[in-house]
């Protein structure tokens, strides 16, 4: 077999040969996510100003930085906003762990009945978010939750929705909506180790929990680092979860996440500051990205 | 790692179009030849029905109607995002609580040249509902006023009188948890919307026009007064506190662990079909009222609202008209959706005569029928609803737990309220 | 042609890459069984806790009407009434349910396979071919990630409006075949597993680029299986974009339909026909990953291109 050059080509030729891969996606990704982005970031700068009774319909003005001065005085919008962070950092440390040991546990030679393991822990993720918080819900509801009604009769007084407790039964709603599916992706990474290093490994007198900690986990750690991003940026959307939890928790406010306060300025037909608040948000999701994709490069030698 | 350039090259490309969208709108029912097309969003039950009533006698003025989610559940928004992009249908069902809302945002239709023939159908308290100076925005569909929903015969077993004013419904309560410690007479209202049917009732309006402005009275003399009220029944321990709607409350109804229920006229389907071990041992009588004064609260009712971009007005209006007081479309409301006619063609309806039996046989709907003519007359709804009722509703929702008094909730939802206003530059009169 | 694969490097461990052998078990002499047993009492303490709730939407479906709330919410109630409430589900408000369920298919099913297509097209090209502004295209399809995307419906209904598709299966499906994610995926998968050397040998033979990404698909299956099913579930389970988008109840798909249910509080649609609702959207979804799961796995034992 003769061997084969490889031969750099021109930067114009590959674009030529890239465009109908690339096209198609990026023509509908720019409608579907850049136009309506860019909407979103304009209309921020103006407000609607109406007279007297509002019969008359409204004109658009142009507001500069006055929606977002009105953002960072809104304490409600502030508190969301620490709110998600206070969930995030509860609940997806814990959830990774989680998801890391299952699919060790899934991955290794000791476990047995994988298939089944693999099946339960996805099914969760299977249920559609609001449908997964509306059985939760029953679940938590003080009269009516069978979990209550069990440390009852134990002769334990719990409750899922109190002030002290709500962050924590959302928590719990995530962690088990998306440990599976955060499973099933360090999972597939997992599948990438190769044979030989673990048996290396073995040769040495590394196995077993050693070896997993010691040589799979650094291994995988652009897939652990992507289910951190996408947990952190889930998490700071928050949004099905709190809502179908007011049904049985009154006492959660109607500004609880950052998105329920931007939908309820639209409901109030203030689009323009709820496109204040949403850039605002995605502006600090990206930060945090930022600042987590840093920390754990800098990790890494 | 996010290349910032491409960003905002990319932002300021759309950014044109984004502006050029803003300025975008359409037209709706063009009224070329042929009958004319009128399309309407709704979702209570029945309203389907009555539009095929018409389509059928009415070939020249055809009604397309189109089912949409509930209007507190995201109906409403749909309704607002389809005015911005200009594709608003003619007639949109709306409760009279979010009427003033959408009324406010500029989105109906002055409409009070057609149903000035009609003017006689509704009392003036509900035209108050779908307009502003005498003006009409919409057609009134159906009225919510407020009764008294009991167990007759645990009160009866009990001995207790049925009570007629609120100090002898305090008095009752006092006795309903004596004779069954278990037991309380009522659940507390913490649904804002419910809540509002007894501010109603008690003079005590949230919302009013002064000359070109609106005023917001939430932290009036007289709201202390109906907060007061309830804030004492719970500081005593003699309601229970379950979430409005909640499944728990449905369980109570059904166990007599509550033994009645103060709420508007459908709470009857409500208690009927979540309660169904109880039946045939409630009965119904008039609301409670404040000493002498003969008035009462209502909670809830809808209209049929013509928007702003409808090209055919007087066939909408007059198909909405006839929906609300046409005898067989009616009756047809009546049997699905167990609604209380606002018009006082559709009030003479002989299936509001019928005898429920869940109610052990009494015609319930003669009490609400008498009742509607007595909604006290003081009430207006705000222009940004949903925002008043979202800060009241999260006040309210901190009651049970002790976190916040009745008053907190009215003085939280009365500064959220100011400040929208001012915020979208509307005229506010203190 | 035969082509010798490079082997994954240590420092770009992906999902699913061919391995030269298929990874044996270790030996067990030095685990005991207590460790064993240990192992195993984890994981089923674990599926105890993801499968409860789903136990209790079980129960729930096999309980009669008005039963659902009282009695012992993780045990059979007094009657078993299964097959009665999946007929009233199917016959609730004229047999939307299974109107419905199509919808929730069509959306899911066709928005996964063209979504998969496009974003492998465009991970692989990313991937495989240096051109001018890679990085930027790249890096802004990445960001799109951080879009909070339940605000940009509103916008996304205004764009679509002045088209024309509002209320129509083309709103909710063209934002349901864009997936940042899966062009991700996609160019991490095609820069390990297809070697730049396959491709020349390609072109040298005189085959077209698209026959050429072709032969190339299949060595990226297992990360497009991936994608399909996570789109899949992504779409199946969308709520918010298709409340928005349609007003016809017909074009709605099982969530809204469900949500829409749920808002009646139990009149006149029951809350037992919720919760059945709810578990028979679940089969799908369930049924979807099971039977791509043996082709995904195989997928992963492959070993050397043939």
């Amino acid at each position: 077999m003769s061997p084969v050059t490889i031969q750099r080509p021109s930067r114009r030729r590959e674009l030529r040969r890239a465009a109908p891969f690339v096209l198609p996606f990026l023509l509908l990704f720019v409608v579907v996510y850049l136009v309506p982005t860019g909407y979103s970031v304009v209309q921020s700068f103006f407000a609607v100003k109406r007279s007297g009774l509002g019969l008359g319909g409204a004109e658009t003005v142009f507001a500069g930085l006055g929606n977002y001065v009105r953002v960072f005085q809104d304490g409600d919008f502030i508190a969301s906003l620490g709110r998600v962070t206070f969930i995030g950092v509860i609940q997806v440390p814990v959830m990774l762990g989680i998801a890391l040991v299952l699919a060790l546990l899934i991955d290794s030679s000791v476990s047995t009945g994988r298939k089944f393991f693999r099946v339960a822990y996805f099914v969760p993720y299977g249920l559609p978010g609001v449908i997964a918080a509306l059985v939760w819900s029953f679940l938590y509801a003080p009269s009516l939750s069978p979990i209550t009604g069990f440390f009852a009769s134990i002769g334990v007084d719990v409750s899922f929705v109190t002030d002290g407790a709500l962050p924590f039964s959302i928590a719990n709603i995530l962690t088990w909506a998306w440990t599976g599916y955060n499973t099933i992706l360090i999972f597939a990474a997992l599948q990438a180790v190769p044979a030989e290093t673990m048996e290396a490994a073995a040769i040495d007198g590394c196995s077993g929990w050693k070896a997993a900690l010691l040589i799979k986990v650094p291994l995988i750690r652009p897939a652990l680092l992507l289910t951190l991003v996408f947990s952190v940026i889930g998490t700071f959307q928050l949004y099905n979860e709190p809502v179908t939890m007011k049904s049985v928790a009154p006492n959660l406010p109607s500004t609880y996440t950052p998105i329920m306060a931007a939908l309820r300025s639209l409901s109030g037909n203030d689009f323009n500051y709820a496109a204040a608040q949403s850039v605002v948000l995605g502006a600090l999701i990206c930060v945090v990205s930022v600042l987590v994709f840093r920390a754990s490069a800098r990790r890494v030698d | 790692m996010l290349n910032r350039k491409a960003r905002l090259t990319a932002a300021a490309v759309v950014a044109a179009t984004g502006i050029a969208l803003t300025g975008c709108a359409g037209d709706t029912g063009a009224s070329t030849g042929g009958p004319a097309q009128i399309t309407f969003w709704g979702w209570a039950a029945g309203y389907d029905k009555s539009v095929a009533l018409w389509n059928e006698s009415h070939p020249d003025i055809q009604v397309k109607y189109e089912t949409i989610t509930n209007g507190g559940a995201g109906g409403y928004d749909k309704m607002l995002a389809a005015a911005k992009a200009g594709t608003a249908p003619c007639l949109a069902q709306i409760g009279y609580e979010t009427f003033s809302s959408f009324l406010a945002a500029g989105l109906l239709q002055d409409v009070s040249q057609y149903v000035k023939p009609q003017h006689a159908e509704f009392p003036e308290w509900v035209w108050g509902n779908v307009g502003v100076d005498g003006a009409a925005y919409g057609v009134p569909v159906d009225t919510a006023p407020m009764g008294m929903f009991y167990r007759s015969d645990l009160f009866t077993a009990a001995k207790i009188a049925v009570p007629k004013t609120w100090e002898e419904f305090k008095t009752a309560a006092a006795a309903v948890k004596a004779a069954d410690p278990k037991a309380r007479i009522m659940n507390l209202p913490t649904d804002p919307y419910l809540y509002a049917g007894f501010a109603w009732q008690g003079g005590a309006p949230w919302f009013g026009v002064n000359g070109d402005a609106w005023t917001v009275s939430l932290d009036s003399a007289a709201n202390s007064t109906v907060a007061g009220y309830w804030q004492g029944l719970f500081d005593q321990d003699l309601v229970t506190s379950y979430p409005a709607f909640d499944a728990a409350l449905f369980s109570a109804w059904n166990s007599g662990e509550v033994w009645a229920e103060v709420g508007p006229v459908w709470s009857a389907s409500l208690i009927r079909d979540n309660a169904a071990k109880s039946a045939g041992k409630w009965a119904v009588a008039p609301m409670p009222r404040w000493g002498t004064d003969d008035s009462v609260g209502n909670s809830g009712g809808s209209a049929t609202a013509v928007m702003k971009g409808c090209a055919n007005p007087k066939e909408a209006t007059e198909f909405a008209m006839w929906m609300s007081t046409d005898d067989k479309s009616v009756s047809n409301l009546i049997e699905s959706a167990a609604i209380l006619p606002a018009s006082t063609s559709g009030l003479a309806n002989a299936a509001l005569d019928a005898p429920e039996s869940y109610y052990g046989g009494q015609a319930i709907y003669q009490v609400f029928r008498s009742e509607s003519a007595k909604v006290n007359s003081n009430w207006r709804w705000g222009p940004v609803m949903s925002t008043t009722a979202a800060a009241l509703g999260d006040g309210l929702g901190k009651v049970p737990t002790k976190s916040a008094t009745f008053q907190d909730a009215l003085s939280g939802a009365q500064t959220d309220t100011v400040s929208a206003l001012e915020a979208q530059g509307f005229s506010v009169s203190k | 042609m035969t082509v010798t694969l490079p082997s994954p490097t240590r420092n770009e461990p992906v999902a699913g890459v061919p391995n030269r052998r298929r990874r044996r078990a270790h030996p067990l002499t030095t685990v005991s069984p207590a460790s064993r047993l240990f192992v195993l009492a984890v994981m089923i303490l674990f599926a105890v806790y993801f499968l409860l709730p789903v136990w209790w939407l079980v129960v729930s479906v096999t309980k009669g009407s008005g039963e659902i709330f009282s009695g012992n919410g993780f045990w059979f109630g007094e009657s078993f009434a299964f097959v009665e409430n999946i007929k009233t589900l199917f016959q609730a408000q004229g047999g939307i349910y299974s109107r419905w369920l199509l919808n929730s298919l069509l959306y899911a099913v066709g928005g996964g396979i063209v979504s998969t297509l496009l974003a492998s097209m465009c991970g692989y090209a990313l991937a495989k071919f240096r051109f001018p502004g890679r990085e930027a295209v790249f890096g802004t399809v990445l960001a799109a990630v951080l879009l909070p995307a339940p605000v940009l419906a509103i916008p996304l209904y205004l764009v679509f409006s002045a088209t024309g598709i509002i209320n129509t299966f083309w709103a909710v499906f063209i934002p349901s075949i864009v997936s940042p994610f899966g062009v991700y995926l996609s160019r991490i998968y095609a820069a390990s597993s297809i070697p730049d050397a396959l491709i020349e040998a390609g072109r040298i033979d005189g085959a077209g680029e698209m026959r050429i990404f072709g032969m190339g698909v299949r060595l990226m299956a297992p990360a497009m299986v991936t994608i399909f099913l996570f789109q899949f579930v992504a779409i199946w389970t969308n709520f918010l974009l298709p409340s928005l988008m349609l007003a016809d109840s017909t074009l709605q798909p099982v969530t809204v339909g469900l949500v829409g249910w749920r808002e009646m509080q139990g009149n006149p649609i029951s809350y037992t026909t919720v919760v059945t609702g709810a578990f028979v959207s679940v089969v799908p979804v369930v049924a979807m990953f099971l039977s791509l799961q043996s082709f995904w796995s195989k997928g992963l034992a492959a070993g050397a291109v043939k």
